[in-house]
């Protein structure tokens, strides 16, 4: 059953009985090391991209599964699943993959982008294979035109116009006023290279206390970009794309960190705050690992552009004088607790009035950076195929997952106390990104 | 994970007394690694902290069964309305700055005491000074000197610690606890007042005469 067509809407708001599952919990194998997320992101991709057919009789795999380990108490991890039977449903889900892939080659071709169509098929989960994925995002974002004749012109434009931001703002000062002393000489020849006394007294220097100085300006520019130098560092500490011990890795946080410090200051109401790394993170990973070397070479500036488009939804929960405000992270948060009592108030009133676990603890960071420290980062750019590909945009369907998140765990937070609960919420356990997805789509449509 | 939490909830019963821990201090000075090397005695890279995070520890100490909850506070400016809240019913304060970046020692005094007094709603909350990565002492901005300075100042405990080679760590908390036990006040309110730390919804008495911090 596709997302979003179900035919029979919830009459009632009780909370489905599939949401207690125990089918939520993935499994975390004894002495499991995760591999290269290239790796990782292929395999969950084959999962994610499980047509509609194929997922109910995973679904009902899962079942079964569980069914062996439901009586153990609370969260089991389970049961490793006997190999032949984990080739054999890999097999089956690398089949329905290829189809997945000509459903959006199909989709990607056209003349002129369907975008309906783009997001019903994105919500599924977009398959990580030749660019789709890439391109899928950059089209769902706004940043490609709908119509494909206009990519390379509009692409070109952005690229160029990203250089002359890198030009503007990461030049260095003695730079600036070189140059200008090299303007200045030209005009001045006759002078032989002496500057007038008068030129020199209103002439920029590193102790200068100016407001208008470049170089005071410099000062605090090199305070933000240590601030965003020291998150970039730290984004992602296990992934080598991000963090390894290599050249590439090191290019990609260059990267990142000059994309953040040009939205900084083309933003200076909001500058960098903390978190906007893990933000730009998926953006930049997905373009940068785009097959096309054409367009990966461009991971930067198409990140930082997209990145502006998705912000457009959630600047203001980086926004502190907004805090308070209709707009701000407060209100968002309000959004999502009254959302939890909409669709199921005995849990909303046990974490609101019995276990007193003040939503902004966990939901402030879960909003704020689109659940991107939640999971691991292959179920995150699965969870955000869903996001960008949301007709009522983003922040709608981010709430949803959020309350479906509350609901995955509800029998636990039901029976726990303020640290339990706050324990269990910050450190969310791992879940099936595509039950939870499910779960999120079901509390649309029993709105 | 659900063995921890469950050992909580058993142990939650045979505590003698919980105390709230609050860790401040500019971002990247190493609150979150301190808490780890102390919590779970390893060092890892670590996102930085977005909002507040949460981390319990039992701990005997002199005969006593201690329940500490250590709330490790993210640094960005940004987030300081957010965490005002937290620092209700804290009953310790640990301030962290990075012995190589002096701005991080300087902000200590120009922004997070004033935050705890402002905030703090114990009077005679005890506040400890930790400069930490003292293994990186090549490239040490800070001077022990003027951390034992700065402590006695502001009537703080202090030490020099470093999360990653362990230096200590175990130490810092210990001190602070060590001490809040020696606080007649802090102890009292630790046995009766439990629950509201266990819900810090409720509504917390106001500061009073906030700006005089007797530790």
């Amino acid at each position: 059953m596709p997302a979003g067509e179900s035919s029979v809407a919830k009459p009632t708001k009780r909370v489905p009985e599939w949401l207690n599952s125990p089918a939520w919990y993935t499994k975390p194998s004894h002495g499991f090391t995760p591999p290269p997320v290239e790796d990782v992101v292929q395999e969950k991709e084959a999962v994610a991209t499980t047509p509609p057919a194929a997922q109910e009789e995973i679904e009902e795999d899962e079942i079964v599964e569980e069914s062996a380990t439901k009586d153990e108490p609370g969260f089991q991890e389970n049961n490793d699943v006997s190999s032949s039977r984990f080739q054999e449903r890999a097999f089956r889900r690398t089949l329905s993959l290829d189809a997945r892939v000509g459903l959006f080659v199909v989709e990607l071709s056209r003349t002129r982008i369907h975008l309906a169509e783009l997001q019903r098929l994105a919500s599924q989960g977009i398959p990580d294979v030749g660019g789709i994925r890439a391109t899928s995002w950059k089209l769902l974002l706004g940043y490609l035109p709908r119509s494909r004749d206009g990519w390379d012109e509009e692409v070109s434009k952005k690229r160029a116009q990203y250089e002359a931001f890198k030009h503007e703002f990461l030049i260095n000062p003695s730079e600036v006023t070189r140059r200008t002393a090299g303007d200045q000489s030209g005009s001045l020849s006759s002078n032989k290279g002496f500057l007038p006394r008068h030129d020199v007294s209103h002439g920029d220097h590193p102790l200068s206390v100016g407001s208008t100085s470049v170089w005071n300006q410099f000062f605090k520019d090199t305070e933000l970009f240590e601030q965003i130098d020291r998150d970039v560092k730290r984004t992602h500490p296990d992934m080598q794309f991000f963090c390894g011990d290599n050249e590439r890795a090191h290019e990609n946080q260059e990267a990142l960190k000059r994309a953040l410090f040009i939205f900084a200051k083309l933003n200076p109401g909001i500058r960098y705050v903390q978190g906007m790394n893990e933000v730009m993170a998926p953006l930049y990973y997905v373009f940068r690992t785009d097959p096309d070397e054409s367009n990966a070479v461009h991971a930067e500036p198409d990140a930082f552009f997209c990145f502006v488009d998705l912000l457009s939804d959630f600047r203001d929960h980086f926004c502190q004088q907004l805090d308070n405000s209709a707009v701000g992270i407060r209100s968002t948060i309000s959004q999502l607790t009254n959302l939890l009592k909409m669709h199921d108030e005995e849990l909303w009133r046990h974490l609101e009035q019995v276990s007193k676990v003040n939503p902004q603890f966990y939901a402030f960071r879960w909003i704020t950076l689109l659940l991107t420290q939640e999971f691991d980062f292959a179920d995150t750019l699965r969870l955000w195929d869903s996001l960008l590909s949301n007709p009522d945009g983003p922040l709608e369907i981010l709430l949803r997952v959020c309350c479906a998140m509350l609901l995955s765990v509800r029998n636990r937070l039901l029976a726990g106390d303020f640290t339990s609960n706050l324990k269990l919420l910050q450190h969310f356990p791992r879940v099936d990104i595509h039950l939870l997805l499910k779960a999120a789509e079901e509390l649309k449509s029993s709105q | 994970m659900a063995l921890s939490s469950s050992s909580s909830s058993v142990s939650g019963n045979e505590f003698d007394h919980l105390f709230k821990i609050l860790l401040i201090g500019d971002s990247g000075v190493g609150k979150s690694s301190l808490l780890l090397r102390f919590t779970a005695d390893t060092f890892d890279d670590l996102s930085p902290t977005i909002g507040v995070d949460f981390k319990l520890k039992l701990m005997t100490l002199e005969g006593k069964r201690l329940k500490l909850t250590i709330w490790d506070t993210a640094g960005q400016e940004r987030f300081r309305t957010l965490t005002s809240s937290y620092y209700r019913g804290a009953q310790g304060v640990i301030l962290v700055y990075d012995v190589t970046r002096r701005d991080t020692f300087t902000n200590l005094q120009d922004v997070w005491l004033k935050e705890v007094e402002l905030y703090s709603t114990n009077q005679d909350c005890v506040k400890l000074l930790v400069g930490n990565k003292v293994d990186r002492d090549s490239e040490r901005a800070v001077s022990q000197h003027e951390g034992i300075a700065f402590a006695r100042k502001y009537g703080c405990l202090f030490l020099e610690s470093s999360a990653k080679t362990r230096i200590n760590v175990q130490q810092c908390f210990e001190e602070l606890v060590r001490k809040i036990l020696e606080t007649p006040s802090l102890v009292a309110e630790a046995k009766s007042v439990k629950k509201n730390i266990l819900r810090p919804g409720n509504e917390p008495p106001p500061p009073e005469n906030a700006g005089s911090c007797a530790c």
